[in-house]
């Protein structure tokens, strides 16, 4: 790599830094954009719903029937409802969905910064002095931190019930003896686990998202490329910061969380 | 006065300006020629702080606004209003709110106020049955309109800046937009608002604007007035006033 390629590399992950880290507090100073920030959060919110339930329901099922028929060999079957119940709200839950988010939510933030940046919306924005890290960033932050974990626990809770149709019905598992073994992981560190996760990955998902759309340059092409980085930057993202959480959650609480 | 001093621009290795030097002032009538990617559009851009020069200074008012910061930067560009090409119109937005963004945004206006105010633009840009429709409705032309309208809704600017404002247009359209053009200049008191229209239509420019610049590879190859202009050897420069001869009807 050159020293110019090198420099602009440098110069780019600072503009994200900046993008970043005033987005957040975007909501603290007037004007605050209300409005804008509760289309957001119906559009990644309420819009993604379906597409969550219907994620978490088969992930849930296909767990339940590979971990119920493995146990089964083992003559463990009964502990089918803990083995799903961990998976999914400490590591399946979050990191699926946070994936299906970014496929969606993140893809169609980088699209739309990215057609207002080629078609000079936002240099309309700078022009008339409204900054466009407040008005197009911070809504989409906010609502990303707030939606994500509230779709991860709605879907959580799809696919236990997926786990738990396929063990009653497929497994022929007691369904009391299923619900009984997630009631006993139901503690704070794995709620907790589970829910700290999304915030993380709902800032990430956003703040990438909302930068490549403002840097696309090019054209149509431009914003293809920039729709894709937003979505492969993300997913790479979501998955190494879901590795950091955990180690950083098992030092503070001393135990495999 | 605005002027430019030595001002280099590079995107990777495509140079785009290149040591460019000139001065105008806000009262001026310029047009700002040259091909497609000459930098022309880029020159609207420095001028606003929307893009920092790799190098060289941009004087407004004799302050540097090359080492501005974001709010700093916003007195400046109230000088000025900017139509860019196809109108950079807010698709969410309808005509009305489109008008009176920088009044919500910038101004304690009463809604009533508000409505008065965009109907008014809306009256004189003769576009005022467009308001409740959505920039995808609009034609190129009342697109532009629209886009002249909101840029002069929150703020008297000193100097217009149109870029490629006539591009794209059918020539009755195109021959309105210059009409408005001229006659927003005037203003009051006359002559007030002068403006830089770039654009590649020389016959265009040649309805509005009083002073001519020429770019070519990042350099300024031309400036002065339309008689210099005719009179010019260059090969280029000549191929680009033929298309004047032509539409005046004389070779």
């Amino acid at each position: 790599m050159n020293l110019a390629k090198s420099k602009e590399a440098l110069t780019k992950l600072q503009d994200y830094y900046v993008l970043a880290i005033k987005a957040p507090f975007g909501i603290f100073r007037k004007p605050f954009y209300l409005r804008e920030t509760i289309e957001q959060m119906d559009y990644g919110g309420s819009g993604s719903f379906f597409i969550v339930f219907l994620v978490s329901l088969f992930i849930g099922m296909a767990l339940s029937l590979q971990t119920s028929a493995e146990l089964a060999e083992m003559g463990l079957k009964m502990y089918t409802g803990r083995v799903v119940g961990l998976s999914i709200i400490k590591e399946i839950g979050p990191v699926a969905i946070a994936l299906s988010y970014a496929g969606r939510v993140g893809s169609g933030m980088a699209s739309e910064l990215g057609s207002m940046t080629l078609g000079h919306q936002v240099d309309i924005l700078r022009v008339h002095g409204v900054s466009p890290i407040k008005k197009l960033v911070s809504p989409r932050v906010i609502s990303s931190i707030i939606m994500l974990p509230v779709l991860t626990v709605v879907g959580d809770a799809v696919a236990l019930l997926g786990g738990y149709f396929v063990s009653i019905s497929v497994a022929h598992q007691s369904g009391s003896v299923y619900w009984s073994q997630i009631k006993q992981i139901m503690e704070f560190v794995t709620i907790f686990s589970g829910v700290i996760k999304p915030f993380i990955f709902g800032y990430l998902i956003s703040t990438i998202s909302c930068y490549m759309g403002l840097s696309t340059k090019g054209g149509a092409r431009g914003l293809r490329k920039s729709t894709t980085e937003a979505v492969v930057y993300s997913t790479i993202m979501i998955i190494i910061s879901d590795f950091m959480v955990t180690k950083i959650l098992i030092m503070i609480f001393g135990i495999p969380v | 006065m605005i002027e430019f001093k030595n001002v280099m621009l590079s995107y990777g290795d495509h140079v785009v300006l290149d040591r460019v030097c000139f001065r105008c002032a806000f009262h001026e009538k310029i047009a700002v020629l040259g091909g497609s990617g000459g930098g022309k559009t880029t020159i609207l851009k420095l001028m606003l702080g929307l893009v920092k020069p790799d190098s060289g200074q941009i004087l407004v008012d004799d302050q540097d606004i090359t080492v501005m910061s974001e709010s700093e930067l916003r007195d400046v560009r109230m000088k000025f209003s900017i139509v860019f090409q196809e109108g950079a119109l807010f698709d969410s937005m309808n005509v009305k709110e489109n008008v009176a963004f920088s009044l919500r945004e910038f101004t304690k206006s009463t809604e009533e106020e508000i409505d008065k105010r965009v109907r008014d633009l809306l009256k004189i840009l003769k576009i005022e049955d467009a308001i409740d429709l959505m920039p995808e409705e609009l034609s190129g032309g009342m697109q532009r309109r629209v886009a002249i309208a909101r840029s002069l809704a929150a703020c008297e600017p000193r100097m217009m800046l149109y870029d490629e404002a006539t591009t794209g247009l059918d020539p009755l359209t195109a021959d309105n937009i210059c009409n408005l053009v001229n006659e927003l200049s005037r203003g009051e008191p006359p002559g007030r608002v002068g403006f830089i229209i770039v654009t590649h239509k020389v016959t265009d420019a040649a309805k509005v604007a009083e002073r001519y610049i020429f770019i070519r590879n990042g350099n300024i190859i031309f400036d002065g007035n339309i008689e210099e202009l005719k009179k010019t050897k260059d090969t280029l420069l000549r191929k680009f006033i033929n298309e004047l001869y032509i539409s005046h009807g004389s070779a």
